[in-house]
Order: structure tokens, then C-alpha cells, then sequence
């Protein structure tokens, strides 16, 4: 029980507490709100009982790390528990009522909030010990970092990882005390009563005095923070969960089209950014998940996507009074990341999907694209010279449409014109597997295939265009909307009931960007088609393939798509021994070819497809294929071999091969590397 | 009076170009077969002496400090206003870079006609027909000449420079600076030449060579290699120097520099007349190209159709290995 | 003050170009269009010119094709701030430099400008470049094969390129003519939508032209280089072409 004195200044503290709390808080509101948008409320309620059930299982969380992220679960189960414990502390500090040695259901929450406080205890030391003991959270020299960010991140996390200990450590302490004043232990609070020997002899003046202290310490504390909770990493508690509830219901395959405000199209400045990606920085925690998994950062450039939300976030802290009444942000470009970083992001999506807070740095970055490509900064020259062929062929390879459909005229039967009689599956081949002379081969076995399967097909032949879906992640939107008219103008006059597509960012930009233009067509990838054909016998496997294979999961099928287990379902089909890479499915890692980085210089460094390529060669000395089922991961990965001299020990294949010697199509046998079959 | 073939002479620094006797020793031909005499226009500051080596009938000389390095308006000029008294049969004027701002503007101010990119130039019975290179050497024009005086722009390295010496030399004939380069427009003409080169590529035996179909900057690493490889030095085509990927001493062509390797090993050069002009009279060229029809197989003694960087792994793999 | 710009549609060289019955042109109906790629630099130039002296682009083209308007809409979303085509009876021609010139004059001598850039070559010039003849016609000084340029003092300060990497540096009064072979830095990139909204915002301003004599260039046959196939051509696997060609260097001592 508080004395009259302390209650007063316990209320009197409070209130300043929370006014002070008020005003960081409506500072901070008023600043998202200056992003561009508004949140869609409607959304609260439909997702609130999904997301809250999502973080209590701490779902978001465990997707990666786990044993961090059991040492957080400790933490944050204690902090939800906790919410019950600090109202009961207080009212035990008004008015006496305790549930000290007492049964039932108050022994049932003496024991939780016991063992949830060693819980957080012992998960907030290990986190701690974790940030500064072993430093896991480093940016390589290139990334652009705010002065403030580098001392910063340190700053908070000690307040924050302090506050948490002494609340929680002052809160068992002194129920340690109370067991000791009572002086007998109290089995509901095991933990408390052990620390209670501790106290064996103190006169019954010295443990009062610790009582009220522990008290303070634990309940006072929180009044301390409270106003500087708001600016610490601590909001995420608030931000995370409103971050993943009000998130629009967009396919992750989809884009917005660009934010735009005073002329700017895209993002330059902070509040030219939406609402939510200003959001994003506050629902922040710094893990740097989306780091680790970044193939840019991975590989030496200047990308961090975690020290853009951080450099955004601190960037608002220290000036979010001015900010927030409305004074013009500084560029992107000079506090949030540097131009090197906004052009070597891959649009992977490996950042966003890892996120436990639901942030999509990955966005901020193509907006900020979009404002450089519309202001018409220098782009690099390969990009300039592949968005320019785009606009005036359609292909990013600077040939003419006619030639789009040439692979076509070396097979012994022709591919119906969908622009001229009616087909069931309609064809939609895409620019590399047109036009890369590597590639033009798998295109014909596919064809092969679909022809054998006596699949009603056809193609668009020269009416064809680049679907766009790197167009839109580079930034020209306008570009992009241009190839989106142009192939619907297309597909108008051919009748088809559903798409299928050999390359994935084709298959996402039909299936998911061309339905906001109003195209709704069943959209397929061929390994899907060809995943069925083999499972309903239409293609029988003559000889069995005995060879240890592993898959590798494009970007636009696997993680944007999910589209993970049909090719497996083909590879299992034909008899191979399928290796799971340690990245695999919706954890798989970019090949680097996103994003329009295929028609840029990387700059000379180490490639992601180089690392993919060693990931690959560590599953064993028998690996024979390296399994692809994108035309560019076959561009990228037949280079990454080569380079990194793994040539002559893993093959880097296309699916569609692999069934075409299984199931005996003429010609192609002798093509591919010659794979063992169970007749020989 | 006989008719005249004449030529316009090009020299720097004092020596006449490659394609001065060149087009000499077309003028000679054309002028055998019509009974016609070759006549040189020699224009520059003090640049008579070189009168007496040009195989040519008669040289007319105008020496003056504004044609020091021949730029374009003072030559013209001078041209103008000789060429409407001495109406020669034809000009011949080298297609070059100092050339092309001559030939067009002449013919356009005394309304003659003009065939540019003159590739080949021959008689088919009793008319001159010349050849021109159009469409990025895709499409060759032939034009039949009429009576009037025509003027030829004609391509470097397209004709043989005339092996024997005429003998005697010629009729050396000064004439006054004409009064147009009293009024001249043009001021203060430099020459610069390129700071001293990394390697000299026209000095090299082999030179390999890429183009566009390089594709990237980190694939001219490959390429090099393949040229360490052969013992050879690396060289390219125009659009890799301006983007800044090699240095201008190393880009072949009319622009750039004209080569006469024992091998030119082209990789990924479609063979634009830009810059055939520059490596066609090399003794062995071999070319690997995505592209069939690429012009460079028009040239080359040994073509492959295929992927570039296939073949240089597999040269790589067998020289290296 | 005025910087004309002039552009020309040509040919496309990376299509497959076939000759037209008449044996003198192309076959008109089989050919695409493009800005040829040294009018691209040219606009670039002068963009760079009129960014750092204040004066004002204008781009002027012939319309020998029907579609220059996404030539001279392109220049507008770049930065030049008139745009005007010259309409007459020769669509789907091959107009000569020379009538070209002289359709150009008159309406170069209306503007005024201190300057007029266009590209260095096309790949249809047969009788000629533009930017010599211009010059001559108009009776003013030029230079072609302009790799920079500078406007000082009343007078313009350019790099032409000679061979090998040697260049001349001239000064030219003003009006001059300069034929360009490549802007001081790349063409820039303009985004679709800004095109679009010009076309939306922007109108180009049209004249109609008689037709010259010598509208088409003297041709009396077109036909495709013979030459082609005079390589051997080395068959096979990347590493047979290898072995091939290890074994012709063999051959000939140069390994």
C-alpha cells in the first residue's frame, strides 16, 4: 500500500506522463498522415481478429531465427501478460488488494505472471547479450546511414532492453520482498519465493522500504518511459499490428500505380511516400531480417531495405515537429538511400515476405524509381537502351516484332494463330524465351510437348509484347501501361479460354497486375500444365530418370505465386531425386535477374546466381541438375555456372527438358546432357 | 581541251592520306579508259612541296593560312570557286570526316549532282555508273552519271591506290587564294591528338575484336581473356568507345583507327560500313556472330553462327586448359 | 534565341529492308520507321546547348513517312519547346538531301536561330549530308562530325572528330551548321507518360510545302550486296567452332 503522499504524486505524474505521451503520439499520427492515401478502416475489422490471433501465435515471427524468436516470444507474452499485472501492481498499490498466497484462480495468474517474468527476463538478457554482445546487426560499407542511425540503434535498444529489465526485474523483486514479508514462500510464485530467501533477515522496516521502491521502480518506471515511448523501437507494439491489419488486400504480385503529389510522380521526398510507408518506419523493430535475406546487400551493394526504414525513422524522430506541421522532407536520396541502392534492388520480395511487422521496403524503392525514371535522371545505359527497344519493338533485344515468333519456323508442325482461329490454351511465350538464342531451344521443346500432349494452343505470334512486369518495377509506368494496351489490343482478337506462360514475371504481370485493366482470364505457368498432363497419363514417362536433381524457385513463381509444388510434382514424376537447397519455396533466393537488373551492369561484383550456384553444389558431389523453370534463371545460372567453374559437374536444365527425354520427344535426347535412364 | 578526273587531296600534318592515292589511282583508271588527265587540288597552308609526290597530271595548288588543316567552310570555298572554271568530268572527295562537309556542300552550292558513300565506280559501256552504300551497307545504290560535272564522295579503303608511278610528275599549277577566304566565317582551327595510347591496336598482329553483342561491360573481361589467350590485343567497334567501355584508341573503324592485322577475331560485330572500313583488308578475319546476316560475313574468311560467349569459353577452355 | 533542330524518320536497319518492284526504293510497305539515331543526338546536343545559354529548341521535320509526329512529340516531352512539320505531296518517298534542304530554308530562314544541329548521316543520304548542303544553301558556316559544342561569345565552339581518336576544334560565327555525331553525353531517356502528356497538352505546329525538284535521289537500281556468304562458315557445337578455329590459327602460324 502507497502512501497518501506518493499516491498524489503517483496521479500527478501520470497525468503528466500521458499528456506528454499524447503529444508525441498525435505528432507522429499527424506525420503518417502526411503520407499520400488513406488507410482503408474497414479493413480493422475484418482483419483484426486474424492478425491479433496470427501475432499471438507470433506466427510473423517464426518464420525465420527461431531461436530469437522464442527468446521474443518470451518477451512478448510476458508484455501482454504483463498488461494484467501492472493494473493489478497499481491496484494493489492504492488499495492493498493483493493475491499473495491466495488460491485458485489467483495462484493460476501468480504463477504465469512468475514465470513469464523470468521468461522476459531471461528472453530480454539473451536478445540484449545478442545485439551487443555479439553485434549480429551490421550494413556493409556502402549503405547509405544517417549520423544519427549509427549511434542510435544502440541508444534505443539499451533504453529500451533496460526499461524492460528493471520493470520486470523490479517487478519480481519485489514480489520476492512481499513473499518475504509474508515470511513463508508462496508456491504460486516459485521463482519469487526462491529470490525471497535472498531476503532471509532483513528487518520488516528495510523490506517495506524495498516494497515501495520495487513498486516505483516497476510502476513509476513505465510513467518515465511512457513519453519517450512513442520515439523508441518499443511503438512497434502498436505500429506492427495496425502496419498488418490495415494492409491493403493486394496480391504481393500487384503494384499500385504510382503516388503522386505536387507534380511528382512517384516518391522523392518522405511525404510524397503513402501513408503506410511512413507507417512502415515506426512499425520498425531493426531486426534486419529483410537484410539477410536481400540479394543486393548479399552481395556487396549498397541496398540495405532494413537501414531504409531505420534511416526513415530517424529522420522523422528528430525532426518530427516540423515535419509533421507540414515542412518539405529532404530527398529520399540523401536521407533514406542512396541511388546505387534504389537501382540494385532485384524486386525479389524476399524483404517483404521475411518482414515480421508487415513492411514492404521493397515499395519505397520502386517509387523512388519511379520519380528518378519520370524526372528523367540518367538511367544506366543498358536500361535506357532496353526501355527504348520496348518502346519501339516491344522486346528488350532491339528485334523487330516479325522475328518474334522465328523459334517457331524450325519445328516439323506449325503453332496455331490465336489471332485467327479459336484455341483453348493460349500461349503467352514472353520476350527471352522468344528471342535468347539459349533459350529458343527449351521454347521449342515446350511447344514439342504441348503438341504431343495434343494440347489445343496457339500464340499471338508478332502481335505479341513484352507484358511488362519489369517495365512497371523499373519505374516506367508509363511504359508499362503502353505494353499493357498493346497486348490487350492483342488478346482482343484472339479467342482462348485460359493463359499459359514460360516465364514467371510474364505469368505474374498477366495474372496479377493486368486484372486492375480489366483482363480476367485463368492464367497457368507450363509446369503447372505440364505437372497435369503427366499426372493424368496424357504424357507417359518411357525411362524413368535416375539422377539427383535440385529445383530452384523463381522470384514471380514461388514467393510471389506460391507456385512451388507443381514443378516438384514434375520432377518427382520423371523419377529424379529431388535436393531441397536450404532456400527453397517462399524462402527461396533471387537469381538477380528482378527488377530490370537483366538489362543492367551489376558493377562487376559477385553475383546472387553465383552464391545460388554454390548453395546448389553443396547438396552433394551426385548432384547432376540444377532444375529451372524461368527463361532468365536459365540466362542467369548457365552464366553463374561458368563463372564460378562448376561446368561439366551441375547442369543447369530447364524442367521442360528433363520431361521431353523422359517421355522420348524425337531430337531432344541428343540435346540434353545425357541423363541416365533406368534402361541403361 | 581533254576532259579532267579531279580529285581533292586530304593530308594531316603534312602527309597526304591513304585515301588521297586511292582515289588517285581511281581517277586514273576512269581517266584511261575516257582519254581524260587526272588533276589534283592541293589545298593547305605550306604544302606545295607535296605536289611532286601525287601521281596525278596536273596539281592545282592554293596555299593559304585558313586551309591549314582543311576545315570545312575555307575548303568549300575555295572548291566553289575554282571548280565552275576548270569543270572537271567528276570530283572525286574522300568520304572522310574532312571530306563529307566538302563534297555536299559544293555540290549543293554549284547545283551539281553527288553520289556519297561511293563504293565503286566503273564504266558500263559508254556511261559511269557509281555504287553507294546505303542503309548500314544493307542496300547498294547504283547511279548512272549523266553529262554534267558530278562529284563523288567515295568510301576510304574502297579502291586501290594506283601501284605505278605515273613517272614524271605532273604539271604544278598555283593559283591565287581565291578572294571568298577574305570573308571567311570560320576562326581559329586546332588539331588535337589523342593523349599517347594505352597499346597501338595498328601496330598489332591480332587484334580480337568486340561489338554490341558483348552485351555488358563485365563480359569485356571474357573477351580479354580470349585475347590474352590468343596473344592478341582487345579492340572495338563505336558503340562500346562511346559507351565509355574501352578507350578511343582502341575502337576500329572510319571513326576510330584502321587496321591491317594477320587476325581479326570479331565477337559480336554486326560489321556496320563504318566499321568494315576500318579492318577489312586484314589477312585472316574469323567472325562469331548471333546473326546470319550480319555484314561482318560478308568480309570474313570464316564465319560462325553462335553464341559469342559459348565459343570464347570453349577457345578459352582449349588454350588456357 | 533559337536552336532548330532538324530530325529525320529513316528506315529501320535492323529490320529485314527489301526493294521495291520499281528496283529504285525500298519496298515502302515493308519498311518501319525510326528517328534516325544521329538526329537523336543532335536533339541532345542542342538540349545541352539551350540548358546552359537559355535559348529555345525547335524542332522542324519533313514528314516523307505519317508518323513523324511521335518523332517531333518525343523531342517536345524532352525539352524542345516548338516542334514543326513540313507536310506536302511526298509521303512514302525517298526524299533527296537536297530537295530536303530546300524545303528546310525557307523555314530555317523564318525561325532565325543562331544555330541549326542535325544528325551528322542517315543511312538513306544518297546524294549527300544535310548538314554541308544546308550550309551551303544558307550561306553559312558548319562543321559535321561534331562530337561537343560550345556557345562563347557570340560564336560556336565545336569538336568535329577526324579518325583515330584526332580532333579539330573550330570556331564558328554565327548562324552556323553543325553536323552531329555524338551529343556531349548520351540521348536522354524521356518516360512514355511524359510523351503522353504532351501529345495531350502540346500541339505540333504543320506546314504545307510544295514539293522540290530532284525530289528523289537519282537512283537507276537498288540492290542487296552480293557479298554476303563469303565466309566459310565453321559449323557445330561451340567447341567444334572452337577446335576450328584453333586448327585454321594453327595452320597459319598465328598460334
Amino acid at each position: 500500500m502507497l502512501t497518501t503522499p506518493e499516491r498524489i504524486a503517483f496521479v500527478l505524474l501520470a497525468l503528466a506522463s500521458l499528456l506528454l505521451t499524447a503529444h508525441g503520439v498525435s505528432r507522429i499520427v499527424r506525420a503518417i498522415a502526411r503520407g499520400q492515401g488513406r488507410p482503408n478502416w474497414r479493413l480493422f475489422f475484418h482483419r483484426v481478429i486474424p492478425v491479433s490471433l496470427d501475432i499471438l501465435l507470433q506466427r510473423p515471427i517464426f518464420r525465420t531465427r527461431p531461436l530469437v524468436s522464442l527468446l521474443h516470444a518470451g518477451v512478448f507474452f510476458a508484455f501482454v501478460f504483463y498488461g494484467l499485472v501492472n493494473i493489478l501492481d497499481l491496484l494493489e498499490g492504492f488499495t492493498g488488494f493483493s493475491t499473495l498466497h491466495r488460491s485458485g484462480v489467483a495462484a493460476l495468474y501468480n504463477l504465469i505472471a512468475d514465470l513469464l517474468s523470468v521468461a522476459a527476463l531471461a528472453g530480454m538478457l539473451g536478445l540484449l547479450i545478442r545485439r551487443f554482445g555479439l553485434r549480429p546487426f551490421r550494413f556493409n560499407q556502402r549503405v547509405l546511414l544517417l549520423p544519427s542511425v549509427r549511434f542510435g540503434i544502440s541508444r534505443d535498444s539499451a533504453i529500451v532492453g533496460g526499461f524492460i529489465l528493471l520493470h520486470v526485474g523490479s517487478r519480481w523483486i519485489g514480489q520476492a520482498v512481499r513473499v518475504a514479508e509474508s515470511g513463508q514462500p508462496d508456491w504460486s510464485q516459485p521463482t519469487a519465493s526462491l529470490v525471497a530467501t535472498l531476503f532471509h533477515g532483513w528487518s520488516e522496516a528495510a523490506l517495506t522500504t524495498a516494497s515501495h521502491v520495487t513498486w516505483w521502480l516497476a510502476l513509476g518506471l513505465i510513467l518515465a518511459f511512457l513519453p519517450y515511448f512513442p520515439y523508441s523501437k518499443h511503438i512497434h507494439l502498436f505500429m506492427a499490428p495496425l502496419n498488418l491489419i490495415l494492409r491493403e488486400a493486394r496480391p504481393l504480385g500487384q503494384l499500385e500505380p504510382p503516388p503522386s503529389s505536387d507534380g511528382t510522380i512517384g516518391a522523392e521526398r518522405l511525404e510524397q511516400l503513402r501513408w503506410y510507408q511512413l507507417l512502415d518506419a515506426y512499425a520498425c523493430i531493426m531486426c534486419n531480417r529483410c537484410q539477410d535475406v536481400c540479394p543486393a546487400h548479399g552481395t556487396g551493394r549498397a541496398l540495405s531495405p532494413a537501414a531504409l526504414e531505420i534511416n526513415k525513422r530517424y529522420y522523422l524522430n528528430r525532426n518530427l515537429a516540423t515535419f509533421a506541421g507540414g515542412a518539405t522532407s529532404p530527398p529520399l536520396l540523401e536521407i533514406a538511400t542512396s541511388k546505387e541502392a534504389v537501382w540494385s534492388c532485384t524486386t525479389c520480395a524476399a524483404c517483404v515476405r521475411i518482414c515480421p511487422v508487415g513492411n514492404r521496403p521493397m515499395l519505397d524503392l520502386i517509387d523512388i524509381r519511379r520519380a528518378l525514371v519520370n524526372r528523367g535522371d540518367p538511367l544506366d545505359p543498358n536500361l535506357q537502351s532496353a526501355l527504348e527497344s520496348l518502346a519501339r519493338y516491344g522486346n528488350s533485344f532491339g528485334k523487330p516484332a516479325r522475328q518474334r515468333a522465328r523459334w517457331a519456323k524450325e519445328l516439323p508442325f506449325s503453332i496455331k494463330d490465336a489471332r485467327k482461329e479459336p484455341v483453348e490454351y493460349l500461349w503467352f511465350v514472353g520476350d527471352f524465351a522468344s528471342f535468347d538464342p539459349r533459350m529458343q531451344e527449351n521454347t521449342k521443346t515446350v511447344a514439342q510437348l504441348f503438341q504431343a500432349a495434343g494440347l489445343d494452343f496457339g500464340i499471338l505470334y508478332e502481335d505479341e509484347r513484352n507484358a511488362g512486369n519489369d517495365v512497371r518495377r523499373v519505374g516506367e509506368e508509363g511504359l508499362f501501361e503502353m505494353l499493357v494496351e498493346q497486348n490487350l489490343a492483342a488478346l482482343k482478337k484472339a479467342q482462348f479460354r485460359a493463359i499459359v506462360t514460360t516465364d514467371p514475371h510474364t505469368y505474374n504481370a498477366l495474372k496479377n497486375e493486368y486484372p486492375a485493366y480489366g483482363f480476367q482470364v485463368p492464367v497457368y505457368h507450363y509446369t503447372e500444365v505440364l505437372a497435369e498432363l503427366l499426372e493424368r497419363g496424357i504424357l507417359r514417362v518411357q525411362q524413368p530418370l535416375r539422377a539427383a536433381v535440385t529445383y530452384h524457385d523463381p522470384c514471380y513463381l514461388g514467393r510471389y505465386n506460391r507456385i512451388t509444388a507443381a514443378p516438384r510434382r514434375i520432377i518427382r514424376a520423371l523419377g529424379l531425386e529431388l535436393r531441397e537447397m536450404p532456400r527453397h519455396g517462399e524462402n527461396t533466393y533471387c537469381c538477380g535477374a528482378g527488377g530490370g537488373q537483366i538489362w543492367m551492369d551489376s558493377g562487376g561484383q559477385e553475383r546472387p546466381s553465383e552464391q545460388r550456384i554454390r548453395e546448389a553444389v553443396a547438396l552433394g558431389d551426385d548432384l547432376r541438375y540444377f532444375v529451372v523453370s524461368c527463361p532468365k534463371d536459365m540466362a542467369m545460372y548457365s552464366d553463374a555456372v561458368k563463372t564460378t567453374g562448376y561446368e561439366g559437374r551441375l547442369t543447369v536444365i530447364d524442367v521442360a527438358r528433363l520431361v521431353a527425354v523422359a517421355i522420348g520427344i524425337d531430337g531432344v535426347e541428343r540435346e540434353a546432357a545425357p541423363v541416365e535412364s533406368e534402361a541403361r | 581541251m581533254t576532259q579532267r578526273i579531279a580529285v581533292l587531296v586530304e593530308h594531316l600534318e603534312g602527309q597526304p592520306t591513304d585515301v588521297t592515292f586511292e582515289l588517285l589511282g581511281l581517277a586514273r583508271r576512269i581517266a584511261n579508259t575516257d582519254g581524260a588527265s587526272v588533276q589534283a587540288y592541293l589545298f593547305g597552308e605550306r604544302v606545295g612541296h607535296l605536289a611532286e609526290s601525287l601521281p596525278a597530271d596536273s596539281v592545282t595548288v592554293v596555299e593559304h593560312s585558313a586551309l591549314h588543316h582543311l576545315a570545312p567552310e575555307p575548303t568549300a570555298r575555295v572548291l566553289a570557286a575554282l571548280l565552275p572554271a576548270d569543270l572537271p568530268r567528276l570530283l572525286l572527295v574522300p568520304n572522310t570526316s574532312l571530306g563529307m562537309d566538302v563534297a555536299a556542300w559544293v555540290a549543293a552550292a554549284l547545283e551539281w549532282p553527288l553520289v556519297a558513300y561511293c563504293q565503286a565506280l566503273e564504266h558500263r559501256g559508254s556511261r559511269l555508273v557509281a555504287t553507294a552504300q546505303l542503309f548500314g551497307g544493307k542496300i547498294l545504290a547504283d547511279v548512272t552519271l549523266d553529262e554534267r560535272p558530278t562529284v563523288i564522295a567515295a568510301l576510304a579503303g574502297a579502291f586501290a591506290a594506283d601501284a605505278v608511278n605515273p613517272g614524271a610528275p605532273g604539271k604544278i599549277e598555283r593559283r591565287d587564294a581565291p578572294a571568298e577566304l577574305a570573308a571567311l566565317r570560320t576562326r581559329s582551327v586546332v588539331l588535337e591528338r589523342p593523349e599517347a595510347a594505352d597499346v597501338d591496336i595498328t601496330r598489332a598482329e591480332k587484334i580480337v575484336a568486340v561489338g554490341r553483342g558483348i552485351e555488358s561491360k563485365d563480359n569485356l573481361e571474357l573477351a580479354e581473356q580470349v585475347a590474352q589467350a590468343l596473344g592478341a590485343v582487345l579492340a572495338a567497334s563505336r558503340p562500346l568507345v562511346d559507351a565509355g567501355w574501352l578507350p578511343r584508341s582502341r575502337q576500329v573503324g572510319k571513326s576510330g583507327l584502321k587496321v591491317k592485322p594477320k587476325l581479326y577475331f570479331a565477337l559480336g560485330i554486326s560489321g556496320a560500313p563504318e566499321h568494315l572500313e576500318g579492318m577489312k583488308d586484314a589477312e585472316l578475319i574469323i567472325a562469331v556472330n548471333k546473326d546470319p546476316k550480319a555484314p561482318i560475313f560478308g568480309v570474313a574468311d570464316y564465319g560462325a553462327v553462335a553464341d559469342l560467349f559459348e565459343v570464347s569459353e570453349a577457345l578459352l577452355e582449349r588454350l588456357e586448359g | 534565341m533559337t536552336i532548330v533542330v532538324v530530325m529525320e524518320q529513316v528506315p529501320d536497319v535492323v529490320e529485314e529492308l527489301a526493294i521495291a518492284p520499281s528496283g529504285t526504293d525500298l519496298d515502302r510497305d515493308a519498311v518501319s520507321y525510326v528517328l534516325n539515331e544521329y538526329d537523336d543526338h543532335a536533339l541532345e546536343e542542342a538540349l545541352l546547348l539551350a540548358e546552359a545559354s537559355g535559348d529555345e529548341v525547335v524542332a522542324v521535320g519533313i514528314d516523307t513517312t505519317g508518323e513523324l509526329d511521335q518523332t517531333l512529340y518525343t523531342a517536345l516531352a524532352k525539352g524542345a519547346r516548338r516542334a514543326i512539320k513540313l507536310t506536302g505531296d511526298f509521303e512514302g518517298t525517298w526524299l533527296s538531301t537536297r530537295a530536303a534542304a530546300r524545303l528546310l530554308v525557307p523555314v530555317i530562314q523564318e525561325l532565325g536561330p543562331r544555330l541549326v544541329l542535325t544528325g551528322v548521316q542517315a543511312p538513306d543520304d544518297l546524294d549527300g549530308q544535310l548538314a554541308p548542303t544546308l550550309a551551303a544553301l544558307l550561306g553559312w558556316p558548319h562543321a559535321s562530325v561534331v562530337i561537343g559544342s560550345e556557345l562563347v561569345d557570340g560564336v560556336v565552339q565545336v569538336r568535329k572528330e577526324l579518325w583515330g581518336g584526332i580532333t579539330m576544334t573550330l570556331e564558328l560565327e554565327l548562324p552556323a551548321v553543325l553536323g552531329v555525331q555524338a551529343a556531349r553525353q548520351a540521348p536522354r531517356y524521356v518516360p512514355i507518360s511524359r510523351v503522353r502528356q504532351v501529345m495531350r497538352e502540346a500541339s505540333i505546329e504543320t506546314r504545307e510545302v510544295e514539293a522540290p525538284d530532284g525530289l528523289v535521289p537519282a537512283v537507276t537500281t537498288l540492290r542487296v550486296p552480293e557479298q554476303a556468304g563469303r565466309a566459310e562458315i565453321l559449323t557445330g557445337s561451340p567447341a567444334e567452332i572452337a577446335d576450328r578455329i584453333i586448327e585454321l590459327l594453327r595452320a597459319r602460324g598465328l598460334l
